[in-house]
C-alpha cells in the first residue's frame, strides 16, 4: 500500500521528467514560431506608450532558459497535485492497474486542463495578445477548464451510476454525455475578444499552436507515464525478472 | 513500497488515505503555477514584470493567456 507521501515524491519526481521534456519541446519545436512571431513584432512601428518589453528586461537567450525552466517548475507542482489527485481517485478507473490508472487520469487531465482550452481558447504566440483584454481572457480560459474538470468528474461518477449496464453500452453512454457536455461548454462560452493582428501570418498562428499543444501534450501525458511507471508493482516485477 | 511487491494481483483494496498537510502541499502547488504562469501584478508588483518576463516563453508555450 503506497503512502501519501510515496506518492507525493513520485508525483514530484514525474513531474520533474516530464517538465523538463516539455521543456526540450519547448526549445526544439515551439523556439521556431515563437522567433517568427518576434519578428513580426519587431517589424511593426514603436508605438510611445503601447510597450511590450520584449528582450529588454531579460535577453532572448536568458527567455529561452525561463521557459525551460517555466515547464519544470509547473511539472513539479502539478506532479505534486496530480499524486493527490491520483491518491484521491480510486473509485474513478475500470482499470485496477496503477500505470494503466496513472496514464488514464493523465490523459483526462490533458484533455481538460490543455486539449479543451486549446480549442476554444487556442494559444497565441507573441504579438497576438491585446494586453488590455488579458484579464478577461484569463478569466475565460480558468473558468472552461474549472467546467472540463467538472465534466471529467461528472463522467466519472455518470460511468460508476451506470454499473448494471454492459461495458460497451455503459463506454457508450459516457463518451455520449461528455460529447454533449463538452459542446455545450465550446458554445456557451464567449468567444476570444482579440482579433488576430492582420500582420500575423496564418502559417505562424497555426505553427505555433499545434507546438503548443504539443509541449502541452508532453507535459501531461509524460506525467502520467513516468508517474505510472514509478507507482505500479508490475515495473519492479518486471526489472527483478530481467536482472536474474 | 520498498519491500518487493508481494501481491500477485493489485487488488482494489488498497487505500492511501490523505493526511491534511496534503492540502498545504496542494495549496503550495497552486500557488507556484500561479506564480509562474499568472502573477501579473496582483501580488508581487512590479517585481511580477520581472517573474513574467523571465517566464515569458513558456507562458506563451504552455498556451496560458498572455498579452
Amino acid at each position: 500500500m503506497p503512502t501519501y507521501k510515496g506518492l507525493l515524491l513520485r508525483g514530484v519526481g514525474a513531474g520533474a521528467v516530464s517538465g523538463l521534456l516539455a521543456g526540450l519541446v519547448g526549445v526544439f519545436v515551439v523556439e521556431a514560431p515563437i522567433r517568427a512571431a518576434l519578428a513580426v513584432e519587431q517589424a511593426r512601428p514603436a508605438e510611445p506608450g503601447a510597450g511590450h518589453d520584449h528582450g529588454e528586461l531579460f535577453s532572448r537567450g536568458t527567455q529561452v532558459v525561463g521557459g525551460v525552466l517555466a515547464a519544470v517548475v509547473v511539472g513539479v507542482a502539478v506532479g505534486a497535485l496530480f499524486a493527490t489527485a491520483y491518491a484521491g481517485s480510486r473509485r474513478w478507473f475500470a482499470s485496477k492497474a496503477p500505470f494503466v490508472r496513472a496514464v488514464t487520469l493523465s490523459a483526462a487531465v490533458f484533455g481538460t486542463a490543455a486539449l479543451l482550452p486549446a480549442v476554444k481558447y487556442p494559444a497565441n504566440p507573441p504579438a497576438v495578445g491585446d494586453p488590455d483584454t488579458v484579464e478577461y481572457r484569463t478569466v475565460l480560459y480558468l473558468g472552461l477548464i474549472a467546467a472540463g474538470l467538472l465534466v471529467a468528474f461528472g463522467a466519472s461518477y455518470l460511468a460508476s451510476r451506470l454499473g448494471h449496464l454492459s461495458q460497451p453500452v455503459r463506454c457508450t453512454a459516457v463518451a455520449l454525455a461528455v460529447v454533449a457536455a463538452v459542446v455545450v461548454l465550446l458554445v456557451a462560452f464567449p468567444a476570444t475578444p482579440d482579433a488576430v493582428p492582420a500582420d500575423m501570418p496564418g502559417s505562424v498562428l497555426w505553427d505555433f499552436r499545434l507546438a503548443s499543444l504539443a509541449e502541452t501534450a508532453t507535459l501531461w501525458l509524460g506525467l502520467g507515464v513516468v508517474f505510472g511507471l514509478l507507482v505500479d508493482p508490475a515495473t519492479r516485477r518486471a526489472r527483478q525478472v530481467s536482472a536474474v | 513500497m520498498t519491500s518487493p511487491a508481494h501481491t500477485p494481483a493489485v487488488t482494489d483494496e488498497w487505500v492511501t488515505p490523505i493526511p491534511k498537510w496534503a492540502y498545504a502541499v496542494a495549496l503550495v502547488a497552486l500557488t507556484v503555477t500561479w506564480l509562474v504562469l499568472q502573477e501579473n501584478g496582483i501580488a508581487l508588483g512590479h517585481a511580477a514584470e520581472t517573474v513574467h518576463e523571465f517566464f515569458h516563453d513558456g507562458r506563451h508555450a504552455l498556451g496560458v493567456p498572455c498579452h
